[in-house]
């Protein structure tokens, strides 16, 4: 008697450690997903320009970048190491040297106090640290010209440093006049760099004669001014359109990913559930015993092809196929694309969305059949009038399942998409043909290719892990919906 | 519960007026209808077969005894890729001997208790939205709890828990639903004699409900060995020529894995000729495959032997 109870209890405790155990992952994943997220909010907020005193027919004109006068202002992770007097290459020069390199100049300083200002301090570029979107920045500049500047008109031009867009940054930018040289009349000037991020303002000639006098020149400074918690403004610029979390200034908009991803699901779903559909009610309604006895294991064969191999299948078939239609007129470099990735899906998820709709199908009791097939309703209008409409929710399920396994299958789209995140545009028939064939990237083969070589516990890191929380939120709310409509099936019938 | 579904479809009447209409337009629509359908399943088994045979024609060239047997040489560009068949099959070992009990006796938690309270509703919406959790969300968790949280660091360790994890929910889900389909007459009966309620369950309902949960355990250890996500940074090496070893040591090193071979195979293009990777390919499919038979023959055979 002892051993039955003994054994009873052991059985008992071991459903009941299985079960805790499972609630505990559960648990678990929701709040690593979530803890491991907030490394991308200790990111900082870089951001640089390049400013020139110009003549007015510069050859630089529209490329300030290229001009070797040209001062950087910027934050950014190269220049996190501190400045140091001694050692840095671009600290001006004398006056004399100065005069025979060029006739107008811009300088900067380390400080930021215009009263600390000292002539035999002057840098041609100044570098900080990335700061965070609470923390302001503020460099001065210093703008003069030399005695041998002949033109009797200056300008002062400026323009985002590359690969900077003012709009990945959480800043009011402004560049501001902040002291005219004695006896120069000139308008205040205050410029919204994130309204007007490149351009030119000419100034009244001012030249600096000696060393001592260049800091009498035109005083600017560039003011980034916290507009935002770095919360709130990560979460912003995660929703912007566009991905590039390794160039300096870092982007990390999701947009595309998101849109890539939810494109080849609509795609994917939408070309296999009238298929998987069509070849379920043929499975459940008109194939023999036989027929269904044998049909059911070679789909499960579809369905074990690992998802390496059907990713590969495509590169080998689809893409090419792809290239030789719409090769020459868009000059695609391959196949691989959104409409190549969604073709693939729809094989990897056929399987599943004809299983599980045969399942809906025979559940349905089978007095509902007889009785349609008794009044002589055809088997097209049976399936129309009957079967669909009593096996919804359970078909509702299966295509929300396929949603999900779509949303989040990895491999297909690591090797199909191409691998360059891009934006949809649907805004004329020829860009949506190029959006459908031309490379994307999605959310789950972006953590995939990126994690690989991401530093732990880095703002990146943080952001493929919000990026897996995206997901895992949205396939989520499709699963337990998807839950429920079974649920209802298993009720209704 | 039959007129709850008729009440749900079109009335009856509009039924007997179509049924009514003797024309051939109907019957040509349906004839039409019918055969698309029947064209899309025939199309569905083609699929199959076509995929089949072209890795098949591609692979089987590669595959001898030195493939299947030997390390990689030469940078990757020769040999065979033994160590990466050992490594998938050492994950697939673990990933069952831990999902097994966790996900069965889960399983059984929830048709046991199942209905009962609201944390059990809970818990079983939990497990089938886990079970339809993308694979690359369980590689990030992995990454984040095994690898960095418990230092296991990438490993084959690492690579059993995170496989565990995605295993469990649908071993939890195909346990649960191959419970409930003993019929209440055989529980019945056991309890009757008086059998003790975990007796009952152990010596009637578990082997009534085997072949279910088989298959259940053995389908879902085919997904995990063809997937390469969950062990994507979590437990995957190129290739290594460390020793194997039963040790310690083993379990920390990342181990080589027919997936990832495949995945890197495409990262690094031109190292690994395309002639292994179709090799390569094959020999993963025909491990899913073998997977799949021994689901589908459980299944006939202990059919047979309880009906």
């Amino acid at each position: 008697m002892w051993r039955i109870r003994l054994f009873d209890n052991l059985v008992q405790v071991a459903t009941w450690a299985a079960g805790g155990l499972l609630l505990l992952t559960i648990v678990a994943v929701f709040s690593y997903l979530f803890t491991e997220s907030k490394y991308a909010f200790q990111r900082q907020f870089p951001f640089g320009f390049r400013i020139a005193l110009q003549p007015p027919h510069s050859e630089y004109r529209d490329e300030v970048s290229m001009d070797p006068t040209a001062s950087l202002l910027a934050t950014h992770r190269e220049g996190t190491d501190e400045l140091d007097d001694a050692e840095d290459a671009t600290r001006l020069p004398s006056h004399e040297e100065l005069m025979q390199m060029q006739s107008l100049v811009t300088a900067t300083a380390q400080t930021d106090d215009p009263n600390q200002l000292r002539a035999d301090a002057l840098f041609r570029d100044c570098m900080r640290a990335p700061k965070r979107a609470e923390q302001g920045e503020r460099f001065l500049l210093v703008a003069f010209a030399l005695p041998n500047y002949t033109a009797d008109t200056m300008e002062l031009a400026w323009e985002p440093d590359v690969s900077f867009d003012p709009a990945y940054c959480p800043y009011q930018l402004r560049l501001r006049l902040v002291r005219a040289p004695q006896g120069v009349q000139v308008d205040p000037i205050e410029i919204d760099l994130r309204r007007q991020p490149k351009g030119r303002i000419a100034l009244p000639v001012w030249k600096a004669h000696t060393q001592e006098e260049w800091l009498q020149g035109y005083l600017f400074e560039l003011e980034a001014r916290p507009t935002t918690s770095t919360t709130w403004a990560t979460l912003q610029q995660f929703l912007k359109p566009d991905w590039a979390p390794t160039i300096l200034y870092a982007r990390f908009g999701m947009l595309p990913l998101l849109l890539a991803t939810l494109l080849i699901t609509f795609l994917a779903v939408g070309l296999a559930t009238p298929l998987g559909l069509a070849a379920a009610v043929y499975l459940s309604e008109q194939a023999s015993p036989r027929i269904r006895e044998w049909f059911k294991p070679i789909l499960e064969i579809l369905a074990a092809i690992p998802t390496v191999v059907l990713g590969y299948f495509g590169v080998m078939l689809i893409a090419p196929a792809l290239q030789q239609l719409f090769g020459e007129a868009l000059q695609l470099s391959s196949g691989r694309g959104l409409l190549a990735t969604a073709l693939m899906m729809t094989v990897f998820i056929l399987p599943t969305v004809i299983s599980l709709s045969e399942d809906a199908l025979r559940a349905v009791p089978n007095s509902l059949r007889e009785g349609a097939e008794a009044l002589g309703l055809t088997l097209a209008e049976r399936v129309r009038l009957v079967l669909l409409p009593a096996a919804k929710s359970g078909l509702m399920a299966a295509g929300l399942l396929a949603i999900a396994r779509v949303m989040g299958e990895t491999m297909i789209v690591w090797i199909l998409s191409g691998g360059t995140p891009t934006m949809p545009d649907f805004s004329s028939p020829t860009a949506a043909l190029g959006t459908l064939v031309k490379p994307t990237r999605g959310i789950p083969d972006t953590i995939a290719i990126e994690m690989g070589n991401v530093e732990f516990e880095s703002p990146h890191y943080g952001h493929l892990f919000l990026l897996g929380l995206t997901l895992f939120v949205l396939t989520l709310g499709i699963n337990l919906l998807g839950f429920a409509y079974r649920k209802r099936a298993q009720v209704q019938l | 519960m039959i007129e709850a579904a008729r009440s749900k479809v079109v009335p009856v009447a509009e039924w007997e007026v179509l049924a009514a209409r003797q024309d051939v337009r109907r019957a040509r629509k349906n004839a039409l209808l019918t055969s698309i359908f029947g064209a899309v399943g025939l199309a569905t088994v083609l699929l199959v077969f076509v995929l089949v045979a072209i890795i098949a024609y591609k692979g089987a060239p590669t595959i001898s005894w030195e493939f299947l047997t030997q390390p990689p040489r030469e940078g990757m560009s020769a040999g065979g890729v033994a160590p990466m068949i050992l490594g998938s099959l050492l994950l697939m070992l673990g990933a069952f001997l831990l999902a097994t009990p966790l996900g069965v006796f889960g399983g059984i938690c929830l048709a046991e208790y199942g209905e009962r309270s609201r944390l059990m509703r809970l818990m079983h919406a939990s497990v089938a939205a886990l079970a339809g959790t993308p694979p690359i969300v369980y590689g990030l968790f992995g990454l984040a709890i095994f690898v960095l949280k418990f230092h296991f660091g990438v490993s084959l360790i690492a690579g059993w828990c995170t496989l565990t994890l995605f295993c469990v929910p649908s071993i939890v889900l195909t346990t649960e639903s191959a419970l409930k389909t003993v019929p209440a007459a055989l529980i019945d009966g056991g309890l009757a004699l008086g059998l003790s309620r975990w007796q009952t369950l152990w010596r009637i309902a578990l082997p009534y409900a085997l072949p279910g949960i088989l298959t259940g355990i053995i389908l879902s250890l085919g997904r995990a060995v063809g997937e390469a996500t969950p062990v994507l940074f979590t437990a995957s090496v190129y290739y290594s020529t460390a020793e194997m070893t039963l040790g310690w040591d083993t379990l920390r090193q990342p181990v080589a894995n027919l997936p990832y071979y495949l995945a890197e195979g495409y990262r690094q293009p031109g190292v690994v000729p395309e002639r292994l990777i179709w090799g390569a390919c094959l020999t993963l499919i025909i491990l899913t495959l073998l997977l799949n038979a021994g689901a589908i023959l459980i299944r006939s055979r202990m059919r047979r032997r309880y009906l």
